[in-house]
Order: structure tokens, then sequence, then C-alpha cells
């Protein structure tokens, strides 16, 4: 009788065993589902990344470039100072300023291109000249701009100079 | 000295999952694997028989989706 | 079925209300299964009855249209986790122990804790019409997104899907413990019924899947409410990968629930053809091979999701192929029937519809794995039709054959033959109307849980809605025949059907003692 209770519990840890192995199991199915998407191709993600717009065949070199107006004490100056892109594809760089004053300050940045006709066709999709910046003393920020340059950009067009001036806004200005 | 009947036994575990995936056995065959398969054989036979036969499904739907590519 | 043990309560085990309570021997337990099984039958049929009634005509006329939802999700979380399932286990722990010759299951005291999980999940499920918000009305499936929103009712189904798991859980650990170590001096495994080995199989997928099911609606209540993102598209998970988890679990589950029919069936027809079961051993490879196969087909639950064409085509076929050996069952059965000395008890009647109607849902299971046809096909009535072919006239038709076949054994009196005759063919008759317009309904394009429908699909829902009300009531005659068998049937032979020639028919009485097999049976 006591033989036979022992070979029960035997079976009994080996079937929980299973049970919490299986329980395990489950959670990792999450990430062999992620996986699956991923080899097979079939995840979303994936397909939303491809850009169809992109000209692989073609680069272009942007050169970043930052000014300070004459009465703006400010340290400003990009993070990235020169990248190579495809036009149509997507891109981001960032941008550092920093108020060296000792009072609040609100500036804008002015951005102009070199050569300028190349201007209407580098379009920013996102960026920090598109909207005042009010910096505390000391304060530093890191901004960004997300940008594509246009695949109907001029063929001798091979470099284009981004350049951002801020100049400082009074009160008056401002409101 | 063991080799020869685990190689047999190992057969008759593969031919026990075969019959079983169709799902017919005969009553004597059957007996005689109650007798000479262990568990542990008919589990190892099956999983590979399941993976045998996840791998041949994959292999017809491979040659379906490409001869209809064509 | 109190009658059972009137003759052996001399031991000192409490007596009344905590006798049921506290008791841990297998008979009384699978009594208690059994009882529960058959409440909660009725309750998932009073929902099916309101669903029925609101879609006797088109319009909306008896609830609202949240609370038809509610209805469909509740009546079928209640009838798979609550009618079906227990009563499987209700028929495990009658008849496992005394058919391979043990005295109890192996673990009684869990055997006791397992049954007494179920009323609690099932107030809890029940509960949730009551708190605010009403019940979950997702669908039974749980699917995210709708399930992810949603009151306080979804966390109580969450956890009564826990319970119910570990519940499940514990009762098919027992279940294959006992028929693993407890076999009789002689009882080899090909010599087991095969209902025993059906449930030995059925316990092995319980084991594997209904941890996964916990697994997932853990991630749910996860996603409900700590914060991870498994399942919230907005957070980076993907609602898709739930349906992937859920019918991981949920095709063996379908298995879960025919397996034991299938065993409940090979033991009643051989009993009454007269002859021992055709293919025995086919039967046992066949059982094993649906229960792996059952692990490879989960996708063919959704087709629409947008899988690569090669995964639909591998799903697809790995589905017609387990079409084999089911098939070679059924063939099995009529092989069975063939020649024999047939008579038609209500046991065999409802065996026999089990193997003709089962087979019609089993062909329209057919017709639903062929992808282009699913994807048309998809959430229709037709699907509705299909499964309930399976579920009603498959394992419910099992469940009855193996009451009324067990039923002289377990009480040891006879039940009434006629009232279980007239049970039979109302419900069959009944049954088929109710379910087979279904079928025309889902081809010519009604979908499934919509309280409202469209003025063409109205001649076929009153005629299901007047077979759904038929056959409810019919059911109300097994309570009769139950009651009437306790009280005052007439005394029934040890060896009740000269055909069975499992242990329990050839070795004990009926009813048989409290504590049976004591001293283990010696078989040849």
């Amino acid at each position: 009788m006591a033989d036979a209770q022992q070979q029960n519990s035997t079976v009994l840890k080996k079937l929980i065993i299973v049970t919490v192995l299986m329980f395990g199991f489950g959670f990792l199915l999450v990430p062999f589902y992620k996986k699956i998407c991923e080899v097979t191709g079939i995840s979303k993600d994936k397909i939303a990344v491809s850009n169809t717009q992109m000209d692989p065949a073609r680069w272009v070199s942007i050169e970043f470039d930052a000014n300070v107006g004459k009465n703006l004490p400010w340290k400003f100056e990009p993070l990235t100072a020169h990248l190579r892109v495809h036009p149509g594809e997507f891109k981001q760089v960032m941008y550092r300023v920093v108020n060296t004053t000792n009072r609040t300050m609100v500036g804008q940045a002015i951005p102009s291109y070199g050569p300028a006709r190349a201007g209407s066709f580098f379009q920013k999709i996102e960026c920090f000249c598109f909207t005042q910046q009010t910096l505390k003393p000391g304060e530093e920020k890191i901004m960004p701009v997300q940008f594509v340059v246009q695949n109907d950009l001029p063929k001798d067009v091979h470099t284009i100079t981004l350049s951002y001036t801020f100049y400082e806004q009074v009160k008056a200005d401002a409101s | 000295m063991e080799q020869a009947p685990r190689k047999t036994s190992f057969l008759q575990a593969a031919r026990a999952v075969f019959w079983s995936f169709f799902g017919v056995r005969k009553r004597t065959d059957y007996d005689s694997d109650a007798v000479k398969l262990t568990l542990g054989q008919v589990i190892a036979a099956g999983l590979i028989g399941a993976a045998l036969f996840v791998g041949v499904l994959l292999g017809v739907v491979y040659l379906v989706t490409h001869l209809a590519a064509k | 079925m109190e009658a059972t043990h009137a003759q052996d309560h001399g031991h000192g085990h409490p007596t009344g209300l905590m006798r049921w309570i506290t008791t841990t021997n297998h008979k009384d337990i699978g009594t208690l299964y059994l009882w529960f099984a058959f409440i909660m039958l009725l309750a998932g049929g009073c929902l099916a009855l309101l669903i029925r009634a609101e879609l006797f005509q088109p319009g909306m006329q008896v609830v609202t249209p949240e609370f038809f939802n509610q209805l469909t999700t509740l009546h079928g979380l209640i009838m798979v986790f609550g009618a079906i399932m227990p009563a499987m286990v209700g028929f495990a722990n009658w008849q496992v122990p005394m058919m391979i010759g043990a005295p109890d299951m192996a673990f009684p005291r869990m055997n006791n804790w397992s049954f007494w999980l179920l009323p609690v999940a099932a107030i809890m499920l029940v509960s949730s019409f009551f708190v605010p918000g009403g019940a979950s009305a997702g669908g039974w499936t749980m699917y995210p997104p709708l399930f992810l929103q949603g009151g306080i009712s979804n966390d109580m189904t969450i956890f009564a899907v826990h319970i119910l798991g570990i519940s499940s859980i514990m009762g098919a650990i027992n279940i294959v413990t006992t028929i693993l170590n407890m076999r009789a001096p002689g009882m080899t495994m090909m010599k087991m019924p095969l209902f025993v080995w059906t449930w030995l199989i059925t316990a092995y997928l319980l084991i594997a899947v209904m941890p996964v099911l916990a697994g997932t609606v853990t991630m749910l209540l996860t996603d409900r409410h700590f914060g991870t993102n498994f399942f919230n598209a907005a957070g980076g998970g993907d609602p898709v990968m739930f349906q992937h988890i859920f019918w991981f679990f949920g095709h063996p589950e379908v298995y879960i629930m025919i397996l034991p029919a299938f065993g409940i069936v090979s033991q009643v027809i051989p009993a009454f053809a007269r002859k021992p079961l055709f293919g025995y051993a086919s039967m046992v490879y066949a059982t094993g091979s649906i229960a792996i196969l059952s692990f490879i087909v989960w996708a063919h639950h959704m087709f629409t999701t947008g899988m690569p064409t090669s995964a639909q085509l591998f799903f697809m076929y790995a589905t017609m192929l387990i079409a084999v050996p089911t098939g070679v069952k059924v063939f099995n059965w009529v092989a069975t029937m063939w020649r024999g000395s047939m008579t038609f008890e209500t046991p065999m009647l409802f065996a026999i519809g089990f193997v003709c109607l089962f087979t019609i849902g089993g062909f329209t299971g057919l017709v639903l794995a062929i992808t282009p046809v699913d994807i048309q096909l998809q959430d229709t009535y037709y699907v509705v039709a299909h499964f309930h072919y399976v579920l009603v006239s498959g394992s419910l038709y099992a469940i009855f054959a193996g009451v009324y076949f067990w039923l002289p054994k377990w009480t040891g009196r006879m039940y009434d033959e006629k009232l279980g005759k007239l049970h039979f063919w109302l419900s069959t008759i009944f049954f088929n109307i109710l379910f087979f317009p279904m079928h025309f309904l889902g081809l010519a394009g009604m979908p499934r849980r919509i309280p409202d429908y469209a003025l063409q699909f109205a001649d076929f829902n009153a005629l299901a809605t007047i077979g759904a009300f038929g056959f409810g009531l019919s059911q109300l005659i097994l309570l009769v025949v139950v009651l009437k068998c306790i009280k005052s049937g007439a005394k029934a032979a040890d060896h009740t059907w000269e055909g069975a020639d499992s242990l329990e028919w050839t070795h004990l009485s009926s009813p048989p003692p409290y504590h049976s097999f004591v001293t283990p049976p010696v078989v040849k």
C-alpha cells in the first residue's frame, strides 16, 4: 500500500512538472509568435517601414550648420555635422542649444539653404524652427529636425547645406 | 548485446506510430507492441512521427504554392 | 442517487449535507459531478432559449442587444466548461475505478477539491450577470480587444476560467495516476475498456492545454490591470496572437469534449450489438492519433485573420487528414453493429443517434476545413450548426447514452424504458428541427451572435426556435426518468446488459458497494 502511494506521488510530481512547463510554454508562445511573424515576413511593422519612395541609386550630402544672432549669447550646434542620404529617405538629426546667460530668453531659429533653390525640395516634417524656443538660465535643449529630401531634387544638386540662425524674440514680439 | 532488440523495437515503435496516424492496427501487432514497447519509445517515435508529418505537409504546401505560381 | 449507498452507511462517515461536502468516495464525487453538469446544462439551456426566443422573429422583442451578447457568451462558457466537461469527469469518476478494478481514485482528497472548485467558478460566472455592465459580452472565446475593455464581469470570467482550469488539471492528474498505477492484477493496458483509454488520452490532453489557457487568460488579466501589452495593439501587442494561443488550447479542447464521448459510445454499442468492439486496437491508436494531430490544426479557426496562403494550406491539409482516424472510428462502430444481435434500448438509441448525427457534424467540419469555403462561412450560422452537431448530438448524446447505460448499475434500479425512448425520439426530432435549418441560414449568409436579422432568414429562424423549445423541454424528461429511477425503479440485475463485459458488470452488484474492489479482482 505504501509502495502504491509512493508510485502515485511519483506520477503526481511528474504531471505537476508537466503542468507547470505547459503554463510556461503558453508564455513562450509570445516570443515564438513574434519570431515566426518576423521570419516569415508577416509582421506588419516590416511592411510599414519599407519605403517605396526612396531612390537608393542616388546620394545627396547634407551639411548642417548653426549660428546665433549677434545679440543672442546662446551656444548652438548640430550634433551631426554631416550626413549622406538617399532622396526620399526619412532622417532625423539633433541640434543642441544652451542658454549661457542668467535670464530666461526666447529665441526663434530661421533656416536657410545653400544652394537656395534646394530649399523647396528639402521637406521638414518636424523642426525646432517651427516654434519659438524659451530657455531658462543655463538650460540646455536637444532638439530634432526630421526631414526628407524630395525625389525630384534637380540632378545637379549633390550637396545641400542647411543653416540655422537663432535670433532673440523680444517680449512684445512674442505676445 | 542490447543492440539487436533495441533496433527492432525502434522499428516497431516507428511502425506502431505510422499505423496510429492512420488509426488502424492489427490486434496481434498491437498485442506485441504492448509487450515490447516502452512508453518512452512510443512518445519519442510519436514526436518524430509528428515532426515528419508536419514536414511532409509543409513540403506539399511548398510544391502546391510553387506549381501554382508558374 | 441517494439510494446507491443506502446499505453502506455503517462506516461512520458523515451523513446529510456534510457527507457530500467532505466525501472522498469516487462514486459520490462522480454523482456530484453529474448533478452539477445537469444543473449547468439546464442553466445554459435557459440562456439558449432566451437567445432563440429573441431570434424567433426579426426585430428586437425579448432582450436588448447588449444582453443578447451576454447570453451568447455565457451560454458558450457554461455549456463547455460547466456542462460537457464536468459530465465527462463525472463518468470518469464513477467508471474508471470500477472498470479497472481499483478501490478508488488515486488521490481521493484532491478529487473532492477538484469537484468543489466547480460550484465556486459557476457562481462567479452566473453572478456576473448582476454586476454593473452585465456579464461578459465578447463571445466565449474572450477575444481582445473587446475583452480588454468592459467591466468587472470580464475579470470574474477570467477568474472563473482559472478555477475551472485548476479543477480540470487536478481531475486529469487524478485520472492519469489512477489508470497508470491502480489497475487490478492482470488488467493490462490493452485489456482496458475503451472508455478508460479515451479518458487516459483526454487527461493527457487536459494536462497539456489547460495550463496554456490559464496562461493566456492571465495575459488578458495583466493587459487589463497591470500595464502589460501582450494583446494591446496600441502598446505594441497583437490581438491576433491571442487567437493563436487561445486556439492552441481550443482545438485540443474540442477533442477533450469528444474523446470521452467516443469512449462511452464504444462501451454502449458492443453491449447492444452483442459483439466485441470491432478493431479495438485501431480505436486506441486512432484516439492517440487524433490527440496528437489536434495540436497542429488550431489555425483553421482563424483562416480570415490574414495568414499567408502557405499557412492556410498547411492547416487545411492537416485538418482534413484528422478526418481519417475519426472516420476509422465511425467505420469501426458500424462494423461492430454489422450482423450483431442488436436490440434498441435507450442507451443504444442514443449511441446510434450519436453515430449518425456526429458524422453529419464531422462532414460539415470537413466542409469548413476548406479555406476558401471557410472564408465565406466564417462566423455564420453554418459554423453554429456544425459545432452543435458535434457537441450536442456528439458529446451530449454520448453523455445521455452513458447515463441510461450505467444508471441501473449506479442506482441498482431500472429506468423507465418508455420514458427513455420518448426522451430520445423527442430530443432527436427537435434537435434536427433546431439545428438543421441553421446550415441553410449560414449558407445564405446569416451571421452568428446577432440579435436581429434580415427578413429572408425569418422562416428558418422561426423553425429553429420551435425546435429549440421542443429540445429544451424534452430534457426535463431525463430529470423525470432519473428521479423516478432512484425512487421507484424496478430492481436491476447485477449484469443488467448481458452484452456488456467490463468489470463493473461482471464483478459488482447493482448498485455496487460503497467501497468496491477493496480486494482487487484478478483479470484473466
